[in-house]
């Protein structure tokens, strides 16, 4: 039985990274961004995460400098979007070569592992069954909705997809906003990448590779749209979970790891089509 | 001097002027001509697809299925081809991959014009799908065994040039004549500098982007065809990252992504200064190490010629 709770707790392994990382993506495509170094970053914030760890630096402190440098890494794309103002398409292609560069550099393209095993608990651990990387995207999917769905922030998020010319005329703060949403990007990436180190007790520049795919696959087929201004939380939720069972049932029932890419990508151009004739629909009523 | 400025190629240009003379500087046989050949060929991929995408690119639009693509038709013509699987003449295997790609880049274009899909999404499903397809199609083999024909395609030379360098500079010619020196060419800029003025002026936006992105399928075969048989085997990871290779260097090359903006000798430098980079590493000799660090210089290399690309667009006329 596929939907057996047992055997989706055991499968849901695999989604916390990529669901977390959905989140700020959903609200940086609101505003009609991108973000697509955030495999990158992953991989950056986990092999610091490993060197740390190898000079003996503790395991929190480590953890802790992996987030910080994904926020860095954030907060760099930020300053390039909103204050140089380069398309963020063109940013984070150049991050996304750079912060995975910086990554190989510095681990000379090794894997790092021997992390302790308190620190394996917080990717593979539960409470009261609840596995921890479920409990920590569940905080955040909360603190996510609050922003978007019942701030200032999010509303201007909104504006700013809506049209931007217009939201920093009505006064809108748009480029400390940019800032904003690319470093929480970056932090979460962090975030992600020592959630998948502590699960695989392994750190390596080749980490998160296509994860940017991934993840916005399935916030658009959570009904965010390109062009922005559209998109909720409750959306990519429900993207993410079309995606990983899809996924999952097809490795499950047939075995074939293969097929998943072509459902995927079958679903993802029907879902799109399926979207712009319900909305040509919605224009003409 | 102002109209260098003015060029969008202007930053790209210039910075991979720089590195060519510092890296000549360190180690003249950077220069070679076998080096230069060497490097040309490396590129040959880049710059034949980069035609296609910049037009792409030029009217708006974007596609990011051209790794993807490649990797299907570098296994379709692999399992055409070899005597082991299907062992068809290599003229007929090259014109099916040919074919497909076009196929493929038709099936883009349809379902972002006729479809009104948004391009970035319908070539992420289309990179899914044809990663799969490919997959399911290579089963975990590896094709050995290509035809000597076929490895000619990637490997020979005609009057001392490699057949690769050839075709590029066809692919490069036959594109900048098509900007410039025909109605088609105008029209491509005009729909992707403003699509409502385009439209007014009676021109068809869809049989535009049908084009373009048709191209850049049948350019994604030429390129399958002249650098997949430089190597003697086939496997199923063919163009992984290619499309951002490429992307990234059409934007490099000064193309604006929210189209109208873009030339092909931009998308060119923007290629050789991305591809290169490899090469620059293993002549400045500075260790084993170095080549790790690839990556991260692309990265920056990227982000410097967008900066400078951004002050020199500031620059008062």
């Amino acid at each position: 039985m596929f939907a057996k709770p047992s055997i989706q707790l055991e499968l849901s392994t695999h989604v916390w990274e990529l669901a977390l990382l959905a989140l700020p993506m959903t609200l940086i495509v609101i505003t009609a961004g991108i973000d697509l170094s955030i495999g990158s970053t992953m991989a950056l914030c986990a092999v610091v995460l490993g060197l740390a760890h190898e000079i003996h630096v503790p395991i929190g402190l480590s953890a802790a400098l992996a987030i910080l440098t994904g926020l860095a890494a954030g907060v760099l794309n930020g300053i390039f979007v909103a204050y140089v103002k380069v398309h963020p398409l063109i940013v984070t292609l150049a991050t996304l070569s750079a912060y995975r560069g910086i990554a190989e550099g510095i681990s000379l393209g090794r894997p790092i592992s021997g992390f302790p095993e308190n620190f394996a608990w917080v990717g593979q651990g539960n409470i009261c069954g609840l596995p921890m990387p479920g409990i920590i995207f569940a905080v955040a999917v909360i603190a996510f909705s609050l922003l978007l769905e019942r701030s200032v922030i999010g509303h201007a998020l909104y504006a700013m997809g809506h049209n931007e010319i217009a939201s920093r005329y009505s006064g809108l703060p748009v480029n400390r906003i940019k800032l904003l949403i690319y470093s929480l990007s970056g932090t979460i990436s962090g975030l992600a990448a020592v959630l998948f180190v502590a699960r695989r007790n392994t750190a390596k520049a080749d980490i998160g590779t296509g994860m940017e795919l991934d993840v916005i696959t399935a916030v658009v087929l959570g009904g965010t749209s390109i062009f922005g201004g559209r998109g909720r939380i409750i959306g990519t939720l429900l993207g993410v979970l079309l995606m990983h069972e899809t996924r999952e049932f097809v490795s499950w029932r047939w075995n074939n790891d293969e097929l998943i890419s072509l459902v995927v990508g079958v679903l993802m151009i029907a879902a799109v089509l399926v979207n712009s004739v319900l909305m040509r629909r919605g224009h003409k009523a | 001097m102002k109209a260098l400025y003015a060029r969008r190629e202007s930053g790209v240009a210039l910075v991979l002027v720089l590195t060519v003379v510092v890296v000549t500087l360190v180690n003249h046989s950077f220069l070679s001509a076998t080096n230069i050949s060497d490097m040309l060929v490396q590129c040959a991929p880049g710059m034949i697809i980069g035609c296609g995408l910049t037009l792409v690119i030029v009217t708006g639009e974007i596609d990011i299925s051209i790794g993807s693509l490649m990797g299907l038709l570098a296994a379709v013509m692999g399992l055409l081809t070899t005597p082991e699987h299907l062992g068809l003449p290599v003229s007929v295997g090259v014109v099916l991959t040919l074919f497909l790609g076009t196929a493929v880049g038709l099936v883009n274009g349809f379902l972002v014009t006729v479809g009104r899909a948004p391009s970035i999404i319908v070539t992420l499903g289309m990179l899914t799908t044809l990663r799969g397809a490919t997959e399911l199609l290579m089963d975990g083999r590896w094709i050995t065994g290509l035809p000597a024909k076929l490895r000619f395609l990637g490997t020979g030379s005609v009057t001392g040039v490699r057949v690769s360098l050839w075709t590029v500079a066809l692919v490069i010619a036959a594109a900048m004549m098509l900007v410039r020196g025909t109605p088609l060419g105008q029209r491509i800029y005009a729909v992707g500098s403003n699509p409502q003025a385009a439209r007014l002026a009676g021109l068809s936006l869809i049989r535009v982007k049908l084009f373009v992105f048709t191209l850049t399928g049948f350019l994604v075969g030429i390129a399958t065809i002249i650098s997949v048989p430089q190597l003697s085997t086939i496997e199923s990871g063919i163009g992984i990252g290619l499309e951002l290779f490429v992307v990234t260097a059409v934007m490099v090359g000064g193309a604006s992504i929210s189209g109208g903006k873009g030339t092909i000798i931009g998308t060119i430098f923007g290629v050789l200064l991305l591809g290169i980079v490899r090469t620059v590493l293993i002549f400045l000799n500075l260790g084993e190490h170095m080549v790790y660090w690839e990556r991260a210089i692309q990265g920056g290399f990227i982000l410097v010629a967008v900066v400078i690309d951004r002050f020199a667009k500031r620059r008062p006329n």
